[in-house]
């Protein structure tokens, strides 16, 4: 095999030619050739040698060169003393004060960006990444079963107790489930969502209570009084802020208990609770599997990460549950999740959404950056004839780029300031706001303010915003030419150079705003979707809970049946209800599950697909009226033929032209495999499936509930008179059936809709505003470069008229300069479009027909932008008199 | 003095090097346990070159296959002088080692 020859001149030396440029004038000249010839030697050696490109040593030697290049740039230039900066602090005052409008846009446009930027920063930081606000908060974390690395269920509460013996890399183990209850004191009645929980918890939240006392683990014990600890909200809300409430006996669920404790504000540990109460001894001491699901949460043992406190609870479940008869593929498919709380409450996606949206914040800095550094630019150049007056009077570079830096860094921390506060009234705001919309649902930790992190933050991006103005200032008092620029009557000799910085500008300036309204729009059409979103019923009154009865006291499908069958009468019958159904989505379109057939279909065409729904009870309150036949009555059960009840939207589809009524269809999902289930009625549309994804569809099967094996149901009531008396029924006929059996969380249906329009809103609003800063940078800084670019050829523009140009060709030179830096913009931008549109496909249910429309419009917007920014100074400059044009400077 | 200056002047102390070649004799000496980047060896050269201890020589045409536009680099006479004084204090700083039981051979 022959080795790749060595090439002439490789890339890697034409490299270190220009970091070479790192160095003082001075060094380069003295060292420069030799160093090349040293390095080329090297290079050839390595390669010879290896038979390969020396990569490594390549990187190694010009990083060293960059730095060694630095350095001696620092140890070349004369250090200057302390009164030096006094000078140039104060001269750079005086300019500021100089030119007061200039100041203060220029200070207004940073501090937007810098603003911005720590704003998006800081509210994400706490919304996502922020560790819990209790000791060593990061330590705590929330442990989740999860089934094939996807579908993520609470822990059975034999494995909570096997794992709280067992573990080695969590301490202080604990279980809770989130339970709604009745409170009543003095004739007031409350709902509240209580936290059953371990006493462990507030053992593991290292949080004392603010009055009387937190749980114990006496209070967990068999026969121990009942008790509450109360949240200082509730204790506000529910009991106007009496300190007699520590020790007073309120009923739970018709139950004396004692309020022993209130805890201090702002504790809500899991996430938002309202009180927490023990959790039943009976409950943790079960020994039967499946009788009862739980959160868990711990504190990391000292020197335990994460994955190993998660491959320690996978290896021990999984272990338990081969033990317990299950095939080892089964429980290798069974595993532990470790994580933090605010992870868990996000999902796995915060480190994407947290980065992406910061990308993001940090294109509106640049685009701020981009904007002041056209002003400081344009503003060097002005003074180019008096830099280049003080250099030949002998001040020394360093000098000048000193005081240029100067100048920079008070506009950057005057900048940083005003931002800085802008971000902590508006992180306030923020916080006022949810605490005001979303009391309920807020979790603890999401307390926006001001704080070290926050400041860091602001402090990093004002000394990028410095580093990346003073390289403005630097860059032009270093290629100050002296010579050319005395000579010059005018101060024409850094206006080619300032020209291809406009360029660059210009096409940076393309490329961000590009990616900024592509993501801005997107989340509009999202954001418009959640706020218009139409669940298909109308949610008015309605209630909804889960009827989950415990697999040891409800064994066999009949008992659960029973239990179905008198929970849906009881509640039926309750004077405070007007509709009850009950349901259980048992497969979805679309999916292998959701396949049926027809006697009709042919046996070999593909099976179509649709919604498949347990249901029984009224329809209508869920808004599906009965079209054709009957619908399901109490007598559909496992012992009468096998019915179903069709949508309008199936019905006409497979049976056009005739009715189904009599038809029949086979569900795999509920195991006909071998009968057939006769349709008995026709019944209207509702849209099934995501309520943001375009691919909704009416079309729908439904099956009695009592004639399929279903764990659980969901019990959704219409209530007539209040909210209150509809909750009450509830537990009341929970109760009645089975004095254990307990509603789950009551929501309303509307509460759901509310909360994801209000945060969508909220959100909208929020980001909506920086797209709208963001875009009218954009516009200005580009109107801005493209009028000052363009009024710098005016005289240019005037020879050409002069010797003939007509103004059409003047005007198609200019616009094709403009489309030039529109190409590259766009071109940049176009890979980020991509990805971007890609990753909302795949994320978000977005098309990818709309996305791509998106991203054609906005780049068309764009397009229109730059063209129109640069027709406007064009027809200005063409409307000088040829005279004038010819003089100007 | 620096480390890299002292290698610098051990390499010369043997005979007049160019760049490259200093840098291969100091990577031998050490056996791979020292890399030299070019940037790093100039830096040093400038600073010894300042101080007198180090001054370029004439080119060397006895070389064969070398390129005439490398320049040689010999040491100076107070280099030598400042090289032996490092080298002192470097045996003093040993023979301190070995009486304190840090590395073998102490008496």
């Amino acid at each position: 095999m022959t080795r790749p020859a060595f090439p002439d001149r490789p890339w890697w030396s034409r490299v270190y030619g220009q970091l070479l440029r790192a160095f003082p004038r001075e060094f380069r000249d003295r060292w420069g050739p030799d160093m090349r010839l040293a390095f080329a030697d090297r290079m050839r050696d390595a390669h010879r040698t290896s038979g390969r490109t020396p990569w490594k040593l390549i990187a190694r030697e010009l990083w060293i060169l960059l730095d060694a290049g630095i350095k001696e740039r620092l140890h070349a230039s004369t250090p200057l003393p302390h009164m030096l900066h006094a000078q140039d602090i104060r001269y750079a005052f005086r300019l500021l004060a100089r030119s007061p409008g200039f100041s203060l846009l220029t200070v207004l446009v940073l501090a937007g960006g810098l603003g911005l930027s720590t704003f998006t920063f800081s509210f994400l930081y706490t919304g996502m990444m922020r560790p819990l606000p209790l000791s060593e908060g990061d330590r705590i974390v929330r442990l989740t079963r999860i089934q094939d690395g996807l579908r993520r269920t609470q822990v059975d509460v034999v494995d909570v107790r096997m794992l709280r013996e067992s573990m080695r890399t969590v301490h202080e183990l604990g279980a809770y489930t989130k339970r709604e209850v009745i409170v009543g004191r003095e004739g007031d009645r409350r709902v509240l969502t209580t936290t059953v929980t371990d006493p462990t918890l507030f053992k593991v939240a290292r949080t004392p209570a603010l009055m009387g006392r937190a749980l114990v683990p006496s209070d967990a014990e068999p026969g121990a009084e009942p008790v509450m600890v109360l949240s200082y909200r509730t204790w506000n809300v529910a009991f106007a802020g009496e300190r007699e409430v520590v020790n007073a006996h309120v009923t739970v669920n018709g139950v004396s208990t004692r309020v022993v404790g209130v805890m201090p504000e702002g504790f809500g540990f899991p996430v938002a609770q309202d009180a927490w109460t023990p959790l039943p001894a009976t409950m943790g001491a079960s020994a039967l599997t499946g009788s009862e699901y739980l959160s868990m949460f711990g504190r990391l043992a000292p020197g335990a990460t994460h994955a190993q406190a998660a491959a320690e609870a996978t290896s021990l479940l999984q272990a338990a549950l081969v033990a317990r008869d299950t095939s080892e593929q089964a429980a290798a498919r069974m595993g532990m999740v470790v994580e933090s709380f605010p992870a868990a409450q996000i999902g796995e996606e915060r480190t994407l959404a947290f980065a992406s949206m910061n990308v993001l914040a940090a294109l509106i800095l640049l685009l701020s950056l981009v904007n002041a550094g056209t002003l400081l630019s344009a503003r060097a150049n002005e003074r180019v004839r008096e830099t280049a007056l003080r250099l030949a009077l002998g001040a020394s570079r360093g000098r000048i780029v000193m005081q240029g830096m100067w100048e920079g860094i008070i506009l950057c921390l005057i900048a940083g300031i005003v931002g800085t506060a802008g971000v902590a009234w508006g992180l306030d705001a923020i916080t006022s706001w949810t605490q005001a919309k979303m009391p309920d649902n807020l979790a603890f930790w999401w307390v926006w303010r001001m704080d070290l992190v926050t400041l860091l933050a602001a402090g990093a991006f004002v000394t990028v915003a410095i580093a990346v103005l003073g390289s403005v200032v630097s860059v032009r008092a270093i290629r100050t030419n002296v010579r050319e620029v005395m000579q010059d009557s005018g101060a024409r000799g850094g206006s080619r150079r300032e020209g291809r910085l406009t360029r660059v500008l210009v096409a940076m300036q393309v490329t961000a705003v590009t990616v900024l309204m592509f993501v801005g729009v997107l989340s509009g059409v999202m954001a418009r979707r959640v706020v218009t979103i139409d669940p298909g019923y109308d949610p008015t009154n309605l209630l909804q809970t889960a009827l989950i009865p415990a697999p040891h006291r409800y064994p066999t499908v009949a008992a659960r049946h029973e239990v179905y069958r008198l929970v849906q009468s009881g509640l039926a019958e309750h004077r405070a209800l007007d509709r009850v159904m009950v349901r259980n989505q048992l497969a979805e379109h679309r999916s292998e599950r959701g396949r049926f057939a027809t006697l009709e279909a042919s046996a070999t065409s593909v099976l179509p697909t649709a919604h498949i729904v347990a249901a029984s009870g009224a329809m209508s309150t869920l808004g599906i009226d009965l079209v054709e036949g009957r619908e399901f009555t109490v007598s559909d059960d496992r012992t009468r033929a096998p019915v179903a009840l069709i949508s309008q939207s199936l019905a006409a589809r497979h049976w056009r032209g005739r009715s189904p009524i009599g038809a029949q269809v086979r569900l795999a999902v509920v195991g006909d495999t071998l009968q057939w289930r006769t349709i008995v009625g026709v019944v209207s549309d509702i849209p099934y499936g995501d309520p943001l994804a375009r691919d909704r569809t009416p079309d729908a099967i439904y099956v009695p509930v009592l004639q399929v094996d279903v764990p659980f149901v969901n019990v959704i009531v219409h209530h007539s008179a209040t909210e209150l008396a509809g909750r009450q029924a509830l537990h009341e006929v929970f109760g009645a059936v089975d004095p254990l059996l307990v509603p789950g969380y009551v929501f309303r249906a509307q509460e759901v809709i509310d909360q994801a329009g209000l945060i969508t809103t909220g959100m909208t609003k929020l980001f909506g505003s920086c797209f709208v800063f963001a875009l009218l940078l954009a516009v200005a800084g580009t109107y801005g470069l493209m009028s000052r670019s363009i009024g710098l050829r005016t005289r240019e523009i005037g020879v050409r008229r002069a010797l003939g140009a007509s103004d059409a060709m003047a005007t198609r030179m200019l616009l094709a300069q403009g489309a030039r830096q529109l190409g590259v913009g766009t071109l940049v931008a176009a890979p980020i479009l991509v990805v971007v549109g890609a990753a909302s496909t795949h994320f978000l249910p977005l098309g990818a027909m709309l996305t791509a429309t998106a991203g054609v419009l906005v780049s068309a917007s764009i397009i229109a932008v730059v063209l129109a920014a640069t027709w406007l100074p064009t027809r200005k400059v063409l409307r000088v008199p040829l005279r004038d044009a010819l003089w100007r400077e | 003095m620096r480390p890299i200056e002292f290698e610098i002047l051990l390499t010369l102390a043997t005979g007049e090097r160019h760049g490259y070649a200093i840098i291969q004799d100091i990577e031998a000496r050490s056996a791979g346990a020292l890399t030299v980047e070019t940037g790093t060896l100039y830096r040093a050269l400038q600073r010894l070159v300042e101080g007198d201890l180090v001054r370029p020589a004439d080119p060397r045409h006895d070389l064969p296959n070398d390129d005439e536009r490398r320049r040689f680099y010999a040491i100076t006479a107070a280099g030598k002088r400042a090289a032996a004084d490092e080298a002192r204090r470097m045996a003093a700083l040993v023979e301190a080692a070995r009486i304190a039981r840090l590395i073998p051979g102490g008496t």
